[in-house]
């Protein structure tokens, strides 16, 4: 099976433990080269965030399990990229 | 020299994990709070039982250390039993709420984790708090023989509750970051405040 290079989730999670804590936490996992967090909207006890990571070969079973064991749940995956080269979306006629 | 190292390890892992699950349910805040207020009752009950028996004509170490024993025991049941129900109702509640707005099963998540920790760390300070500054206050009597004198037993192990109580009021003061020395005297005062109203009592022939 193809390695894993781009995991893009959307992730609805409580504040605590807090986006810096999650990011180091998954930059931590074996394979990752790097990790973005973004806040897509606040609440008062949660808050939807925005997951981007890259790496050479990711475990998307490990992420989900780091999301998770920190109260987190993906409610999707947005974008995934594989193989040996990393493709971007490409935009059509039809977009 | 491995297996110390990876021992060393597992330790420094825990404490971490301890440290992480006290921030994330606010344990340290609440612990603090509870141990402030229960060993000041802790400290005023036995107040209470050193004046009563004073006052009652109680000259043997022994009864007193008695009373003063089976009362703290019996803070130290309160304190665990009700802070462990409440602490536990508040805990759910609050979990249940954050599943409800996660749609998660939040238990076995570090939050669980965290929220199971803090019932059992706050029922144990708010437990041991008043049972353990109650001992405090009645070692002069558990020392009883070696002083000698029951009354200066009794005037030490009040001596020992003003001070407890002036240490409790600077830790107070600490946390506030205001003035140590006035918090302290703020509580000194409840202290001496309970040891008048004992003697007016006494003096009313109640």
């Amino acid at each position: 099976m193809g390695n894993l290079r781009r995991l893009v989730l959307d992730v609805l999670k409580p504040l605590d433990p807090g986006v810096v804590t999650l990011v180091q936490l998954l930059a931590d996992l074996e394979g990752v080269d790097g990790v973005n967090i973004s806040l897509s909207e606040i609440d008062r006890r949660v808050e939807n965030v925005k997951i981007t990571i890259e790496g050479r070969s990711l475990s998307y079973e490990m992420i989900k399990g780091i999301v998770e064991e920190n109260g987190g749940a993906i409610h999707s995956v947005d974008e995934v990229a594989a193989g040996n080269l990393l493709i971007e979306d490409v935009a059509t006629t039809q977009d | 020299m491995e297996g110390h190292r990876d021992g060393m390890g597992l330790l420094a892992q825990g404490v971490n994990h301890l440290r992480e699950y006290s921030r994330i349910a606010g344990v340290a805040e609440i612990a603090r709070r509870y141990f402030a207020m229960n060993a000041f009752d802790g400290v005023l009950t036995t107040i209470g039982i050193l004046m009563g028996s004073y006052i009652g004509g109680v000259r043997d170490a022994r009864s007193v250390i008695h009373i003063g024993v089976a009362t703290s025991i019996s803070m130290g049941v309160s304190g665990l039993w009700g802070a462990y129900l409440t602490e536990a109702a508040e805990r759910q509640r609050e979990l249940v709420e954050l599943e409800r707005l996660s749609f998660t099963d939040q238990r076995k998540t570090k939050i669980g984790r965290a929220s199971r920790l803090a019932v059992v760390i706050v029922a144990l300070v708010d437990g041991l708090a008043p049972c353990l500054a109650a001992l405090v206050v009645l070692v002069p009597l558990f020392v009883a023989s070696l002083i000698g004198n029951i009354l200066v037993s009794y005037a030490l192990s009040l001596v020992v509750a003003l001070i407890g109580l002036f240490g409790l009021g600077m830790f107070l003061g600490h946390i506030s970051g205001r003035s140590l020395i006035g918090y302290g005297l703020r509580t000194l005062v409840a202290g001496l405040v309970s040891i008048a109203l004992s003697f007016l009592l006494d003096r009313a022939g109640i």
